[in-house]
């Protein structure tokens, strides 16, 4: 259904001296610098299917989104839905899609919420009978009968974001995309966004790709997940998939008054392992390593270590989703 | 002819989503309208003192300059009533990430920016501007014929396009550059030297608002032939040809532009 | 310590960021000001050129060219910005936030207005003065540049600026009233541009409005310095126009503090 390969986005960034003089500098005289945003992507996404882009501020979710969505045009590489191509095609491509961006909306603000419905409805061409029967589902899924005569700038931002995926689903697209879905929302508006996709996806058969920084977006949601960091995809698979790829990874903290601990005990020799399976960071009196248990156990570790040095204080952390994400973001994915 | 069609039928629905939005700002709307005549008005008080101390205006009777006056501002007022705007593209919409929803509609993206809003403001100009061509034509001593006055409403689509293709090509730049505003700005103000006879200008001026900004071909040069009755094949050629051609660059660079956007922040 | 600074840099580096674009918008707009300028020129010219006096209402032609520029100048050293902020912040509602504040609103945005103004506006004041002279120099065959007036000149423009800037103030209130800023702000600025004689120089009105316009502050504004550095004035009836301009500002003053006392007491009785 949908086929992105080798995406690659650059982006130029001036580079402006401070101060006036920079200004008009760079403003006759530019000079710019290359930034990648999106490096060599590429995965398939079947019909009917959610899937949830993970990562940090920065790390190329929304950049991808827009790619796939035709709003940015793509440095290198393609894709398609269907067989179209955005930049090519950009009026009947976006035809099947619907898209949504939780920081900004395509509402109009000024007026009744109803008459966003009805302007869209001739944009994309929808029939009225169609368009009588669609409204009728999308005000039980996303329930919009209680606002749908307010002007919109009245909307609170919960159902301004119901509102908002409902205007991206009236013309019954194959594919919806939503950035940052339940972005400053509360815990039970969260609930509730999240319950309606899911139905729509179960209806519909809707092909659903979300960016999230929200993890129980992904676990209630998506079977799949991609996680993106610096621009390329560091993980595809399922959560469970992760927990096996990753959750074998355990975090050994100690605290030591033996001066460079770390090379006294010389982890990576004893145990011959590789950077991917071991690092090592001293700080101050402490040391944490993280190791590969499928390798090393942990109770060879721990008898080691005890063995080599005198140790005041000592735990070993497991990993839990939240937690092998949350390192995956602070350091990278080796 | 089904493009066309649907064309008109979205932009009648843009046109009634506006003045519904209209009637929830009335107030706003007679402050513009009243401060764009104001403007005219203001205009008008410094020739009529002018023309006071002197015959004729390097040869143009007064109702000659007024006439010339009232033509250019139909163009511009009509274009500030539909295609205002542009306008935004340059001062925020492309700094602000906000043209992403425009490439997510299955409909042309400069068609799209142009018939979304309109600006009441422009009534302004545009009652004022019919009202002095209304008002100065009887004093003109020209050879009035039935051609003359529909090559003059003839013109006025196309050198309305002069307007909106040099800030369609200006607009187009904050694709690159994030913010044009200033320099659609700049571009426009040339459209200053056209409320006067372009002969009051010296030689430089007189190209530069010919043919490289050409804001002379959007009232003096078709004043020229329906006052004067002059070479018509430049006077009103030419104003259809610039028009014809800036629009056509606007569209070409536009769509250039669209594949350089960046919209905005993650 | 040098810590503790380093946290601000990057608010620094955004604030002198936000100048720069701010001065970039201020350069265009200084541009698009010229340009009138050329085309009022022509026009005077035209006009010269057209009659068959060479002095129009005490005008001649190279007057009429110093008479544009001074007016350009002028108008850039008194704007003043406080018409659109206070009526912002009333639209905004976070006018509401100066009431807990204990200094005096007025006072430091006088302050800091003036700190940009100083900074960009004598980097064009003192080449367009050199200019001033240089034509009016070429155009008569006499160096005409006289100190004493430039000062009186400098003095009528400080009056001016204040004049604006708490007239301006006084305008910002209409935001209670009006809320399409930018047409209430273009609305003044039209009606000033013609009162001060920014449009036409007020000598070439009918006597009775001249003498109508003279009094109203409006001249205070543009015209009356201008007309001191043209050397227009003399005597009592420069030191009467003088006068006029302190009379306008404590009038605008007096008004400002006494609409911001009633807006006060509206918010307070409203809750905003």
């Amino acid at each position: 259904m949908i086929h992105v390969e080798n995406l690659r986005k650059e982006f130029k960034k001036t580079v402006k001296d401070p101060g006036l003089k920079g200004s008009l500098k760079s403003l006759f005289k530019p000079k710019s610098e290359k930034v990648v945003a999106v490096d060599n992507i590429s995965f398939k996404v079947a019909e009917g299917e959610i899937l949830g882009f993970i990562g940090p501020n920065g790390a190329g979710k929304s950049t991808v989104i827009k790619m796939l969505t035709g709003i940015l045009t793509p440095t290198s590489g393609s894709c398609t839905i269907n067989g179209k191509n955005p930049t090519q095609n950009r009026k009947s491509y976006v035809k099947e899609i619907g898209v949504v961006f939780g920081q900004r909306t395509q509402l109009w603000w000024d007026l009744p919420l109803r008459e966003t419905y009805g302007v869209l409805k001739e944009i994309y061409e929808v029939p009225e009978d169609s368009y009588k029967k669609r409204m009728a589902f999308l005000n039980e899924v996303l329930e919009l009968d209680d606002f749908i005569s307010s002007p919109v700038r009245t909307l609170s931002l919960g159902q301004r974001m119901r509102a908002d995926i409902a205007a991206s689903l009236l013309h019954s697209p194959k594919v919806l995309f939503l950035d940052e879905p339940t972005i400053g929302l509360d815990v039970v508006v969260k609930d509730n966004i999240r319950k309606a996709i899911e139905h729509i996806n179960e209806q519909e058969k809707t092909t659903v790709i979300l960016t999230t920084h929200d993890l129980a977006d992904i676990e209630q949601l998506s079977k799949r997940m991609v996680m993106i960091d610096k621009g390329t995809k560091v993980f595809d698979g399922s959560i469970a998939g992760l927990k096996s790829k990753y959750g074998q990874i355990r975090e050994l903290y100690f605290e030591t008054d033996v001066k460079n601990a770390a090379e006294v005990l010389g982890y990576a020799e004893h145990f011959s392992l590789s950077s991917d399976d071991l690092s090592v960071e001293p700080e101050g009196n402490s040391v944490k390593v993280r190791f590969n248990s499928s390798i090393v156990p942990v109770s060879d570790m721990l008898s080691y270590t005890l063995n080599k040095i005198n140790v005041s204080d000592i735990n070993v952390k497991g990993a839990d989703i939240e937690e092998i994400i949350r390192r995956l973001y602070e350091q990278g994915v080796d | 002819m089904k493009h066309i069609k649907r064309a008109l039928k979205i932009h009648r629905i843009f046109m009634a989503q506006e003045f519904k939005r209209m009637m929830e700002y009335k107030g706003d709307f007679v402050v513009g309208i009243i401060g764009f005549l104001l403007v005219q008005l203001s205009n008008l008080m410094f020739l009529w003192i002018v023309f006071t101390q002197i015959p004729n205006l390097a040869g143009w009777s007064i109702y000659e300059v007024v006439f010339i006056y009232g033509l250019s501002l139909i163009p511009k007022g009509i274009d500030h009533f539909f295609f205002d705007n542009l306008w935004s593209i340059g001062f925020f919409i492309v700094r602000k990430g906000d043209f992403d929803k425009y490439l997510t509609r299955p409909i042309n993206t400069l068609f799209h920016v142009l018939v979304e809003k309109i600006q009441i403001d422009a009534l302004g100009e545009l009652v004022m501007g019919i009202a002095l061509v209304c008002v100065s034509a009887p004093g003109i001593e020209a050879e009035w014929s039935a051609f003359r006055i529909i090559a003059m409403i003839f013109m006025i689509p196309f050198v309305t396009l002069i307007f909106t293709g040099v800030k369609t090509i200006t607009s187009s730049v904050a694709f690159w550059t994030k913010r044009s505003g200033n320099i659609t700005f700049l571009f426009y103000t040339f459209s200053d030297f056209a409320r006067y006879p372009a002969t009051v200008y010296n030689r430089f001026v007189q190209n530069v608002i010919t043919y490289i900004i050409p804001f002379a071909l959007t009232s003096y040069y078709p004043a020229l032939y329906i006052i004067k009755g002059e070479n018509p094949l430049f006077n009103l050629g030419m104003p259809v040809v610039a028009a014809v051609v800036l629009m056509g660059i606007g569209i070409f660079v536009w769509h250039k532009g669209i594949r350089a956007y960046e919209s905005a922040g993650s | 310590m040098k810590r503790k600074l380093k946290i601000y840099t990057p608010f620094v580096n955004a604030g002198i960021q936000e100048v720069a674009t701010y001065r970039v918008n201020w350069i265009f707009f200084m541009l698009g000001n010229a340009i009138a300028c050329l085309v009022s020129y022509f026009i005077w010219a035209a006009v010269y050129s057209s009659g068959t006096k060479e002095s129009m209402n005490g005008f001649t032609m190279p007057q009429m060219i110093v008479y544009i520029v001074l007016m350009f100048l002028t108008n850039t050293i008194i704007a003043s910005d406080g018409a659109y902020v206070v009526g912002e912040e009333i639209r905004e509602g976070s006018i509401i936030m100066r009431l807990i504040k204990p200094v005096s609103y007025n006072a430091t945005f006088l302050f800091q207005e003036l700190g940009n103004k100083l900074s960009t506006e004598i980097a064009i004041a003192v080449p367009m003065i050199i200019t001033v002279e240089v034509i009016r120099t070429v155009l008569s065959g006499v160096l005409q540049f006289n100190a004493f007036n430039l000062l009186l000149y400098i003095l009528s423009c400080a009056l001016a600026y204040l004049v604006n800037f708490y007239f301006n103030i006084c305008f910002g209130f209409i935001a209670f009233v009006i809320k399409y800023l930018w047409g209430a702000n273009m609305m003044k600025n039209v009606v000033i541009g013609f009162l001060s004689g920014t449009v036409i120089p007020l000598s070439f009105l009918p006597d009775a409005l001249e003498k109508v316009f003279l009094f109203l502050p409006f001249a205070s504004l543009n015209y009356t310095p201008v007309m001191i550095y043209m050397e227009k004035y003399s005597g009592a009836q420069l030191w009467y126009y003088i006068g006029l301009q302190a009379f306008w500002m404590l009038f605008f003053f007096g008004l400002s503090k006494l609409l911001w006392k009633a807006s006060v007491k509206r918010l307070s009785v409203q809750g905003g």
